[in-house]
């Protein structure tokens, strides 16, 4: 399963190795405007083909990209209704604090639980390959963060339900 | 049942105490001090060892975030035991620590007041400098850890002014002077709305007083346990100072009469619990002064308090600043002072005289200015006007409908707690 | 910090001050409301203060549940039996409420810790009066008995419009909880906390507690409830209550843990609600500093602190002083 893992999240990086090479382009209609081109989609030859990197039904990444703008949305395992719950919870949370994140979207795209959008001021600002490894380490913290959550969650089951049973 | 028909529970976070009741009392249920005792000895173990065996997990996880303790019991805690440690969740007015904060809230709630939170309203407060982002953060835990169906923040000042809604008449719009342990804002509010642009801060509080009175004693030469001295000046801050008309005469009156004026504490060693006696003398009055004469205590600040308060409501605008020198409302603890209203009121009088004065001779006495009346008003709830004020708002039937509901959350996020509506018909 | 106390802080803060001023005229008149809506009002007049009017409200009885005159039945006795001749039932009660005790505050004894304990005793009022029917049926239990012109099984109200069941036997009393939540995430960490309950009872060292069971559906003890009153989202707890578990002192506590059971479970899922938001804090801080190592030139924006020197304060006690011999 690891080594799986390992895969998908090498498959991931290489495809962004490819695809983050963005350039500054201003916006054809409207003077003086610049928009992230993969948001707008005004023109189709400034849009490139998608990628859809599945490691399974549940899990997977979208990578859209653009001329100026780069799209990556995930959709993380739900295996139940608790996962589905605390990865609703902590994908809420870290959307709240999107602003600190900078790269973050507020929004998930319709379809993914969360979606990062990375324009070439992004680029020009930090250092490309730095930026790909916090993704994927954000992507796999994310994993990490809800089986520890789903842990933890029964860990104080078991704590509650001893507290109690104790007293009698 | 709907929780609209139960009263909603208020809670008034301040830096030194928070108050804490239900809407439609006199009182406060409970007035503790804004602290949490954590073990931190066991987060960091649980950092490290979160996929070791289940024992250490036990220990990691029961004690790590049920082991604290707030308000009282943390202080005594702390004394008694080394493994805790203490946090005060808010400083200067603005929550600074949020895992502490939420512990804080999860003991007013489950703890104190011994309700279930789904069943209330909330009313919180915030002072008129809070960022959104934190009003946010506050709306996060109330909605998402504690599901309350409704939740108010309101603005401090605004609930002192309120406070005074039942007493007397029904006034929205005046300046209050708000000195709490952390922060001292000056806040002109004009029927119901505060005017940002002319809020005023200093940085001195009630703790600066605090620490004020413990240099004081330190330098005398008392003898106090170190451990002990600040929680000693706390209570002889508490306890025995007042304001007065003049630090000159004071100094005399103190010398002449020594005996009628030194007082005297005593303690009990925390270590070693033996009992100790030292004596008050000139920092029964100087405490208090430094909100008069700053200079005596910080160079970095020495603007006097009702200096700013001036400089405050003549920064308001010009339509409103007769009816704000009419109203000014004092609220916090650290306004308990005794004659501090009227020594307020005199010294912001001289200042408003001078100026009615020095415009009158520029004009040669062809016109003459209408009096300005400068109303400075106490009320013996001042310790805890906010609650009081959050309690009398919480009650009316139009709280309800102002305040955003789980559902709004669920609908549009946190961002709705960006924005509080002031209640209509409130004046 | 764990389990709920069986006292009212405030009511127990409230009687303490009574107490220590006496003598002194304060009005009082204070309500509030406790969790599974019990509200409580607290009263003391000018005239009298030494009488304080207590009354408490209790969650609205559901159609299965037994209430004699508006309490549960046994609680009169109870009363009685707990606090003797410093209370007296005022019939009727307050307006809006189900009970009025006027308490005589003078009538309290004089040793300091009998009397204390009384104060939590009173403090207790909701154990007393809520617990009454449970403590009965738990009481013949300890004596291998059953009590007479009792049903098959018996409901008891905990929340408003919500009971639980109790099949009385002479050796065991099972304990049967329909656990409902409003909020869906609730539902299901309290879903998986419960399941924890029979889990823990396995493991060695709580082999004396009650035994335990979690199931989705109503247990079999339950035929013949309507399934009204068995609609519950996140399952059912069955406790087997056995004599041992009844045995003198052990009375009051196991009352007292049935019958806030519920509560005691909410309790708990809120405050995980809050350890995992202090656990997302920290996972949010470490991704910040992974993004942040992403900037070029970490310049380390150090905001400085706001520094107030203390070396001044003793200048400005001196310039004080100055004033003074001026």
């Amino acid at each position: 399963m690891a080594s799986t893992l390992r895969l998908y999240l090498t498959c991931i990086r290489n495809t962004l190795e490819a695809a983050m090479c963005l350039q500054n382009f201003p916006c054809q209609e409207v003077e003086r405007h610049n928009k992230p081109e993969v948001e707008l989609k005004t023109s189709p030859e400034l849009l490139l083909n998608p990628v859809l990197i599945c490691r399974n039904e549940a899990e997977k990444c979208l990578i859209e990209t653009s001329i100026n703008s780069l799209r990556i949305s995930l959709k993380v395992k739900q295996a139940d209704e608790l996962e589905n719950i605390l990865a609703k919870k902590f994908l809420r949370f870290l959307s709240m604090r999107a602003e600190a994140f900078q790269v973050l979207r507020r929004k998930p795209v319709q379809g993914y639980d969360i979606s990062f959008l990375i324009t070439n001021y992004h680029c020009e600002e930090l250092q490309k390959q730095k930026l790909i490894d916090f993704i994927v380490q954000f992507m796999e913290d994310i994993d990490k963060e809800i089986s520890e959550l789903k842990m933890s969650v029964s860990t104080r089951g078991r704590l509650v339900a001893t507290e109690f049973l104790k007293q009698f | 049942m709907d929780p609209t028909f139960r009263p909603a529970v208020v809670i008034d976070n301040g830096t030194g105490y928070t108050k804490m009741g239900f809407a439609g009392n006199v009182e406060p249920c409970f007035i503790q001090p804004t602290v949490v005792a954590v073990n931190e000895s066991f987060l960091n173990q649980s950092r490290t060892s979160s996929k070791s065996n289940w024992s250490a997990q036990y220990s990691a996880g029961v004690m790590a975030d049920l082991d604290f303790f707030s308000g009282d019991e943390a202080l005594t805690k702390s004394r008694s035991s080394n493994a805790y440690n203490l946090t005060y969740p808010i400083r200067n007015g603005q929550v600074y620590n949020w895992d502490a904060m939420e512990r804080y809230w999860q003991q007013c709630i489950f703890n104190y007041l011994r309700c279930d939170p789904e069943d209330h309203y909330f009313l919180l407060t915030e002072s008129p400098l809070t960022a959104p982002e934190n009003r946010e953060y506050t709306g996060e835990i109330m909605f998402e850890t504690f599901n309350v169906p409704g939740l108010y923040i309101a603005v401090n000042s605004v609930l002192a002014l309120a406070a005074g809604y039942t007493t007397s008449k029904c006034e929205m719009t005046g300046v209050v002077v708000d000195v709490g342990d952390g922060a001292t804002h000056i806040v002109p509010v004009a029927d119901g709305y505060v005017i940002g642009s002319s809020i005023k801060s200093i940085p001195i509080a009630g703790k600066d007083v605090t620490l004020f009175i413990q240099q004081l004693m330190r330098e005398r030469g008392e003898k106090i346990p170190p451990e002990d001295s600040f929680e000693a000046a706390r209570k002889v801050k508490e306890m025995y100072c007042y304001t007065c008309s003049d630090v000159v005469k004071e100094f005399n009156k103190h010398d002449k009469e020594p005996g009628k004026y030194i007082k005297h504490w005593r303690g009990i060693r925390p270590k070693t619990g033996a009992p100790y006696s030292c004596d008050i003398g000139y920092e029964r009055f100087l405490g208090p002064e430094v909100f008069f004469s700053p200079e005596i205590y910080s160079s970095d600040f020495t603007t006097p308090l009702p200096v700013v308060i001036d400089k405050c409501i003549q920064s308001a605008p010009i339509d409103t600043r007769r009816a704000l020198y009419k109203n000014i409302v004092l609220s916090g603890g650290s306004t308990m002072f005794k004659d501090f209203h009227r020594r307020l009121q005199r010294d912001l009088k001289k200042i408003v005289d001078a100026r009615v004065l020095a415009s009158d001779t520029r004009l040669g006495g062809e016109v003459k200015a209408h009096p300005v009346e400068v109303n400075v008003v106490s009320h013996p709830i001042q310790r805890f006007a906010v609650w009081f004020g959050g309690s009398v708002l919480a009650s009316t039937p139009e709280f309800f409908a102002a305040c955003h509901t789980k559902a709004e959350y669920e609908e549009y996020g946190a961002s709705i707690c960006r924005t509080n509506p002031v209640f209509k018909g409130m004046y | 910090m764990i389990l709920l106390q069986s006292h009212s802080r405030f009511l127990l803060q409230t009687l303490l001050n009574r107490i220590q001023n006496l003598e002194k005229c304060i009005e009082l008149d204070h309500h509030w409301v406790e969790f599974d809506d019990v509200r409580y009002h607290v009263q003391v007049s000018m005239k009298n203060p030494h009488i304080l009017l207590l009354s408490l409200s209790l969650p609205t009885p559901p159609l299965e549940t037994v209430f004699v005159g508006g309490l549960p039945f046994g609680a009169i006795e109870a009363i009685k039996a707990a606090y003797g001749v410093i209370v007296q039932i005022l019939d009727p009660p307050r307006d809006g409420f189900n009970l009025t005790l006027k308490l005589n505050l003078s009538k309290l004894p004089q040793d300091e810790d009998q009397r204390h304990t009384l104060l939590v005793k009173i403090a207790s009022v909701r154990e007393v009066v809520l617990g009454a029917p449970l403590r009965v049926i738990l009481k013949h239990l300890a004596s291998r008995t059953v009590a007479p012109d009792i049903d098959q099984f018996v409901a008891l109200v905990h929340r408003p419009n919500e009971s639980f069941f109790l099949v009385p036997q002479a050796e065991k009393v099972t304990v049967v909880f329909p656990m409902r939540f409003k909020d869906s995430i609730d539902t299901v960490l309290a879903t998986s906390f419960l399941q924890e309950f029979m889990e823990s009872r396995r493991t060695a060292g709580l082999s004396n507690a009650p035994p335990c069971l979690w199931s989705k559906t109503p247990p079999l003890e339950l035929k013949g409830v309507t399934d009204d009153e068995l609609s519950a989202n996140a399952g059912f707890v069955t406790f087997v209550i056995l004599p041992r578990h009844v045995e003198g002192r052990k009375l009051d506590r196991t009352v007292w843990n049935l019958s806030t059971f519920h509560a005691y479970v909410n309790y708990h899922v809120k405050c995980s609600e809050g350890f995992m938001h202090s656990r997302m804090r920290r996972r949010v801080e470490s991704l910040i500093q992974a993004l942040n190592c992403a900037k070029p030139d970490q310049e380390k924006t150090k905001k400085t602190p706001q520094t107030r020197s203390f070396k001044r304060l003793k200048q400005g006690f001196l310039r004080a002083g100055n004033r003074m011999l001026e």
